[in-house]
């Protein structure tokens, strides 16, 4: 079963945040990633039934997950419970831990990993073209990677989440800017995990050594 | 944690009126200025994944004074992240 990896871009906090998505975990997972253009619903709906888990990178509202241009990928009840029975799906999206991921477990979601309060970070809007190179942004996106490769690496949802929490705790023990640290303690306060900790998708391999060592080409920002 | 950071934390405990507002943009602008002569990333910009929240999901750092001034909403987030 592949991945579905939606990875909206279209402004500074998606570009950002997918950014880390393209450099760390896009590489290690098969070819069913929406990016960009393809994050709509209708893409989404095609490719979500085939997977084991679901990441997504987008805007978010209390029921709803959006894609590029705010389009709508998943709103609370309106959606095929085929689309994410038995999966794995972790929202990068502000607070969709509110009604919609209480809704997709009762969907038949096996876990779900979101937040119940915005998320937000500082990151530095000159390196929008290589995002991944921000080590501002990284102290909050780093911690959400780390989690995302321990369940890519066949471990438990409670313990991929444990990992992006502890992420979260150890970057800020070590901040010196104290709205950077605000930040990910908020995040890290907001973090939650729906439906079975236990549950766990198959394991993929690591990221092979070139993808370690070579970023990806800097990315071209769309005309508005 | 800084004198700023503490004025800051305290103004944005307030309700949401025109005079804390404008007390909380010039406890931000006092915190920056400090923060600032430490020097870090060329743009820092305070985002969000926020859909349509009635605030923009960029606001670069040195602009958040100016937010916090004007928009409710905002200075209601910042409270929320700033506690």
């Amino acid at each position: 079963m592949p991945v579905t990896l939606a990875l909206a871009d279209f402004d500074l906090p998606t570009r950002s945040a997918s950014g880390f998505m393209l450099r760390y975990i896009t590489p290690r997972v098969e070819p069913i990633q929406l990016l960009g253009i393809l994050v709509r619903r209708l893409p989404f709906r095609l490719s979500a039934p085939q997977s084991d888990i679901i990441i997504g990178v987008g805007h978010g509202d209390v029921d709803v997950f959006t894609g590029q241009n705010e389009a709508v990928i998943l709103k609370a009840g309106q959606y095929s419970p085929r689309e994410v029975r038995g999966k794995v799906i972790k929202l990068l999206s502000c607070q969709t831990g509110v009604i919609l991921g209480p809704n997709l477990v009762a969907n038949g979601c096996a876990a779900f990993m979101g937040y119940t309060d915005d998320y937000v970070w500082v990151m530095d809007a000159d390196l929008a073209k290589t995002p991944w190179a921000d080590e501002m942004a990284a102290t909050s996106l780093m911690p959400v990677v780390d989690g995302l490769n321990a369940l890519l690496d066949g471990k438990t949802a409670r313990e991929a989440l444990n990992i992006e929490l502890e992420g979260y705790s150890r970057n800020a023990e070590v901040e010196e800017d104290e709205l950077i640290k605000a930040c990910l303690e908020f995040n890290r306060d907001n973090a939650i995990l729906l439906g079975d900790g236990g549950a766990k998708i198959r394991a993929r391999p690591s990221l092979a050594l070139p993808f370690k060592l070579i970023p990806p080409p800097p990315l071209i920002p769309p005309r508005r | 944690m800084t004198k700023e950071w503490d004025e800051l934390k305290q103004s944005l405990k307030k309700p949401a009126t025109p005079e804390a507002m404008a007390e909380a943009a010039q406890a931000f602008k006092k915190y920056r200025v400090v923060q600032l002569a430490k020097g870090r990333g060329s743009k820092p910009t305070l985002v969000s994944l926020g859909k349509k929240q009635g605030y923009p999901n960029a606001v670069p750092v040195d602009k958040i004074p100016d937010e916090l001034a004007k928009n409710p909403e905002f200075f209601k987030l910042m409270g929320r992240i700033v506690k």
